[in-house]
Formats: C-alpha cells, sequence, structure tokens
C-alpha cells in the first residue's frame, strides 16, 4: 500500500525524491570541495620538499596572508642551527581578482632548489626577469597558457618563463625581489621552509628553532599534515556545518509539506482505516514508512547525482580538486536525510493518527 | 444466553460550538447471537451514530454499552479499536474502499491491519460466495457499484468478525445490485450465523431481516 501511494501521485513523488537528493548532493560536494580544497593545499604544501615551516606568531597555517612578514634575516640565523641543510623565504602575493583562493609564491630561486629539489620544467625554464612568472601545468591548462604568454597580475604583466610540473606550493611563482618590490616589504618574507640534513634530525631542528624564536608558528611537516583538516580549520567547519544545516532544512521542509498535503488528501482513506481497526501506530508507521521510502530513493538519487555533478565540476574546472565521497561521508548525508524525513513526516504521521474516525470517513 | 449486543440508556451528545446536539436519547437494545437487524427511521434520527458507538468508532457520552462481553465504559480508545479491529466489520453506504488498491488487496489489508496474516482458503472461500472472484485484481474504479459494495462486504468478514455492522449498504445501488446485495447478507446470516445490523431507508430491504427496529429522535420507537 505504501509503494502503491508513492506511485500513486508521482509528481509528490519526484518532487520529494529530488529534495532528498539534492539534499545529499548538496551535503557531499560541500565536504568534496572543502576537504579536496584543503588536501591539495596540504599536498602542495608537503611537495615543496621542507621539513619545518617557520611563520611568525599569529599567522594562520592555511590562509598565510594575515600577518605582516618578517625580515628575511631570520633565515641567516636558521641556517645556522645544527643539522639544518636549507632555508628558503618565501613571500606570499595574493590576486584574487585572477587567482581565487591561491596564493602567488614570491620565491628565492637558488635556496628554493636546495631545499625542494627543483622545479620538474615541463616547457621552458627559470625567471630571466624581474617581470617573469612560473605557472604549473593545471594552471596552464586551465587558462591556456603557455610559455612566452603574458599574465595580468597583482596589476602588473608577467611574462611565463616556464612551466613547471605541479605539486609545489602555489601554482604560481615569482621572483621574491619582485614581490618584495610590489609590497614594499623589502628584505621580508612570509614563511621559512627548512630542509634537514636527514629527515630524522626534524624534531631536533624544530626544538632548536623553538628556543630560537619563542612564539613562532613552527610545525613539521608531518604535524602540518595532520592538522590540515577542516576540524582545525574552524572557519571551514562552520561552513561545512552551515551548509549541511541549509540542506538537512530543504530536506525536512519538503517532506514536511508532501506529507502534510498527503494526509489532508487521505483523510478519508484515513478513516475507512481506521474503521477496520488500524490503530494510531499502525497509522503513524505507514506514513513514516512511505516518507522512509521517499527518502531512501531520494538519497540513491543523491549518490548518483553526486558523481555527476562531481565530474561536471571537475571537467569544468580543471584545477578544481573535489574529493570523491567517501562511504563515511555517503553514510552521514543518508543518515541525515533520513532523520530530515523522517522528523519532517513526524507531526503529518501523528495529526493523521490523532484523526477522529466518524470524522474522517465523513471528509468530502 | 447473554445477547451478543445490549445497551442500556445509551446517550450520545455531540457538541457543535457551544450547541449540544443530542443524537441519541437513551437507547436500550438488544440483539442476541446470529440475529439479522434492520434498524429503520428518518434521516437525522441517530441510526448511524448508534452504528458507530456499537463499531466503537466512537464512544458514548453516557448509559451501558456491552457487545460480545465488553464493557465500553471500562475502555480506552485504544482498547476499543482493538475490539473493532477483532470484532467488528462495517459496510458502508459510500463502499469506502481504497481507490489505489485493487479488489484484492482491499481485502487483503483488512487481514493485514487484523495481524492473523493472509489466509488463503478463507479469502477463496469469501471471494467465491460474494461472486467477486473474476474481479479480484480490478481497481474500484473499475467495478460496478455492486460490485464494489460485495468487495467491501468480503473485506468486512474476511476476519471473521462476531458483528457485521451495515449502515445503508444499499443506498447507492440500483434495484437488481441491491438484491444481490441483500441474498449476500441473508445468506452470510443463514449460513454462517453471522449477526447482522443493517441500517436502511428500505422497506424491501428490511424485510430480509429477522426483526426491524424503528427509530426516531434518538430513540427506539418500536422493535
Ligand atoms: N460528527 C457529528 N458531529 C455533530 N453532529 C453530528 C455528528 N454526527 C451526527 N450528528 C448529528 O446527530 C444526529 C444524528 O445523526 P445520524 O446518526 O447521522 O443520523 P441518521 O444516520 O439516522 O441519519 C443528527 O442531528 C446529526 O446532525
Ligand atoms: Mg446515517
Amino acid at each position: 500500500m505504501i509503494l502503491v501511494n508513492v506511485l500513486h501521485r508521482p509528481i509528490r513523488t519526484v518532487v520529494s525524491i529530488l529534495a532528498v537528493a539534492i539534499e545529499v548532493v548538496m551535503v557531499l560536494i560541500v565536504v568534496g570541495l572543502t576537504t579536496g580544497l584543503i588536501n591539495d593545499a596540504a599536498r602542495r604544501t608537503e611537495g615543496i620538499g621542507g621539513d619545518v615551516m617557520v611563520q611568525p606568531s599569529g599567522a594562520s597555517f592555511m590562509f598565510s596572508l594575515s600577518s605582516a612578514p618578517v625580515p628575511i634575516k631570520v633565515g641567516d640565523r636558521l641556517a645556522e642551527i645544527p643539522h639544518v641543510l636549507a632555508v628558503t623565504p618565501v613571500l606570499f602575493q595574493s590576486d584574487l581578482s585572477t587567482h581565487g583562493l591561491g596564493v602567488i609564491f614570491g620565491i628565492d630561486i637558488p635556496s628554493w632548489n636546495r631545499v625542494s629539489g627543483g622545479f620538474v620544467y615541463l616547457s621552458g625554464g627559470p625567471f630571466q626577469g624581474p617581470m617573469d612568472v612560473l605557472v604549473d601545468d593545471w594552471y596552464a591548462k586551465a587558462n591556456h597558457v603557455k610559455v612566452g604568454s603574458t599574465l595580468s597580475l597583482l596589476s602588473q604583466t608577467f611574462h611565463v618563463s616556464g612551466i613547471v610540473e605541479h605539486g609545489k606550493g602555489s601554482r604560481l611563482f615569482i621572483p621574491l625581489a619582485t614581490a618584495q618590490e610590489l609590497s614594499s616589504s623589502h628584505d621580508k618574507a612570509s614563511i621559512f621552509f627548512v630542509k634537514c640534513t636527514d629527515p630524522g634530525y626534524t624534531d631536533d631542528v624544530e626544538a632548536a628553532i623553538q628556543h630560537l624564536l619563542p612564539g613562532w608558528e613552527i610545525h613539521n611537516m608531518g604535524q602540518f599534515m595532520s592538522m590540515m583538516t577542516s576540524n582545525n580549520l574552524p572557519a571551514v567547519d562552520t561552513f561545512i556545518n552551515a551548509m549541511i544545516g541549509l540542506a538537512v532544512s530543504i530536506g525536512f521542509l519538503v517532506i514536511f509539506l508532501s506529507m502534510y498535503t498527503t494526509i489532508t488528501e487521505r483523510t478519508r482513506e484515513i478513516g475507512i482505516l481506521k474503521s477496520l481497526g488500524a490503530s494510531k501506530g499502525y497509522i503513524l508507521s505507514i506514513i513514516l514508512k512511505e516518507a522512509s521510502l521517499l527518502a531512501v530513493i531520494g538519497i540513491a538519487a543523491g549518490y548518483i547525482g553526486t558523481a555527476l555533478v562531481r565530474k561536471v565540476l571537475i571537467e569544468s574546472f580543471p584545477t578544481l580538486y573535489v574529493e570523491s565521497m567517501t562511504s563515511g561521508w555517503a553514510a552521514k548525508a543518508a543518515i541525515l536525510a533520513l532523520m530530515g524525513a523522517l522528523i519532517g513526516a513526524f507531526y503529518p504521521a501523528l495529526r493523521a493518527a490523532r484523526l477522529d474516525p466518524v470524522d474522517a470517513l465523513a471528509y468530502e | 444466553m447473554e445477547p451478543i449486543i445490549r445497551t442500556e440508556d445509551l446517550k450520545k451528545i455531540y457538541r457543535i460550538g457551544k450547541v449540544d446536539v443530542p443524537a441519541l436519547r437513551g437507547v436500550n437494545l438488544i440483539v442476541d447471537e446470529g440475529e439479522f437487524l434492520a434498524v429503520v427511521g428518518p434521516s437525522g434520527c441517530g441510526k448511524s451514530t448508534l452504528l458507530h458507538i456499537l463499531g466503537g468508532l466512537t464512544g458514548p457520552s453516557s448509559g451501558r454499552v456491552l457487545v460480545d462481553g465488553n464493557d465500553f465504559r471500562a475502555m480506552s480508545d485504544a482498547d476499543r479499536t482493538r475490539f473493532r479491529r477483532h470484532k467488528i466489520g462495517f459496510v458502508f453506504q459510500r463502499f469506502n474502499l481504497l481507490p489505489t488498491l485493487t479488489a484484492r488487496d482491499n481485502i487483503a489489508l483488512a487481514q493485514s491491519i487484523q495481524g492473523n496474516g493472509f489466509n488463503p482458503r478463507r479469502f477463496e472461500q469469501v471471494a467465491e460466495m460474494l461472486g467477486i472472484a473474476q474481479k479480484l485484481n480490478h481497481r474500484p474504479y473499475a467495478l460496478s457499484g455492486g460490485e464494489q459494495q460485495r468487495v467491501a462486504i468480503a473485506r468486512a468478514v474476511i476476519c471473521e468478525p462476531k458483528i457485521l455492522l451495515a449502515d445503508e449498504p444499499t443506498g447507492n445501488l440500483d434495484t437488481e445490485n441491491s438484491q444481490m446485495v441483500l441474498s449476500m447478507l441473508r445468506t452470510l446470516n443463514r449460513s454462517f450465523r453471522q449477526t447482522i445490523l443493517m441500517i436502511t431507508h428500505n422497506p424491501e430491504a428490511a424485510a430480509v431481516a429477522d426483526r426491524t427496529i424503528r427509530m426516531r429522535d434518538g430513540r427506539v420507537v418500536s422493535a
């Protein structure tokens, strides 16, 4: 009978299923996008090859633009610490107009190469002049950039001198001196990446830096990678929760309205069931089962929808990382959608269960 | 032997806003097991209300109601629902089949609500007796009024209720279909000793019953 009722009102059924599916897609895509962004940033930071990251106090380890740069001389003192092989300073620059959330790295090629082992050039080569820029292959592909192209960044015109393999910090690199010039921060850097003579010395080096620069943000790479989850990024976590809340509200409201109108439509049928001796529990359960059926189909449609939306997103935005759905989040989204549907259906179901049988039978 | 239905000074007052509408003003009624009783009387005299109370669809305002040993005064809403599920079968003037279900599923629904599961032997027997065996896969809209009412009777008796309560079962039927439905009720009563209370406006219908009571203004005026 539940199935018959669902099939008997195809539009209502499709709308309800769609709402649940949208709910599931929203949850999974928001989570996939944010974790994708975080994981991508984490992997690229790891790819730089430093063992320890050193930032002034107050700097956020993800959105590194908030704190003022510090004198580059700090790098010389870090280099004197035992077991330090190399130190490279980076000055962050942001150009929101062309680059979204990403950060442009101002780098010093000689020390950068010592820490990172150097870029892999897919075409072109290192900077030839101050207004040269290196881009990674993903950026090049997404923006149709070639060696010799010009890029408008930071209100300046840059020439692309080389295209490098992705995975080393940023997607865009300019000479450190140019970055300092453009931001009027002469002889300053936002962060230092420190390479040890052997990774085994990382803890010792980290301790020595902490001693040298008390209060600074000092993270070894392992620690950094484990911190790069949404749980450690309050703003991201809040964003995810807000989007989930919004998505669940949509599912809840549509199911509520759908079941509420159905109950009114079916008042007489409920009266008939009562005349046959159906208890309140029986009526409650058939309506909750019907809502669950809609939710389950909606969840399945949501999984398919998520896969499709992810595919479209990745194809349209090659630089975008969207993590594929994890079983944990798939289960979470399903539970949220099901709970939302059941809670949405509960009040209409209760109303139906409480209908007076004589009145319900007389309902036109 | 204890009668299957006994009411003593049964009253029912409906409250509409601030006005009390007395629907039953003291009904004393005794029905024996296996009896086929017709209830006649002008519109609004309380016949349906009496049937609803006897079937436990609504509670009495005062007075005593004893049905198959159950005293309604001591019963909660849930108790009356359980009582109705196991002991009462309803047949209505408007058939009251679920439009989305086939005849078979309408009948099976009663078994599923009763909770004793599907009983194919009983099902076949009832379908055969009511002459609807060929129509079981049809939905109500594809059945004639007479066929719908026979399906409704099948649904009402499939779980072998103690009492069949029929509220103007032939009220929406032409003469031929009325005759058929009445003769089936007659058969149920004769062959299975089914206790039946039937409300009717039609003297011919009343004539099929063993006994007729007449109601007026919420009272039984002649037995
Ligand atoms: N649910 C109800 N609410 C208020 N008044 C009702 C209700 N049901 C019946 N009545 C009133 O009770 C009286 C008896 O009605 P009813 O039992 O349906 O009569 P009958 O079936 O003999 O036509 C009528 O005056 C009717 O208006
Ligand atoms: Mg009536």
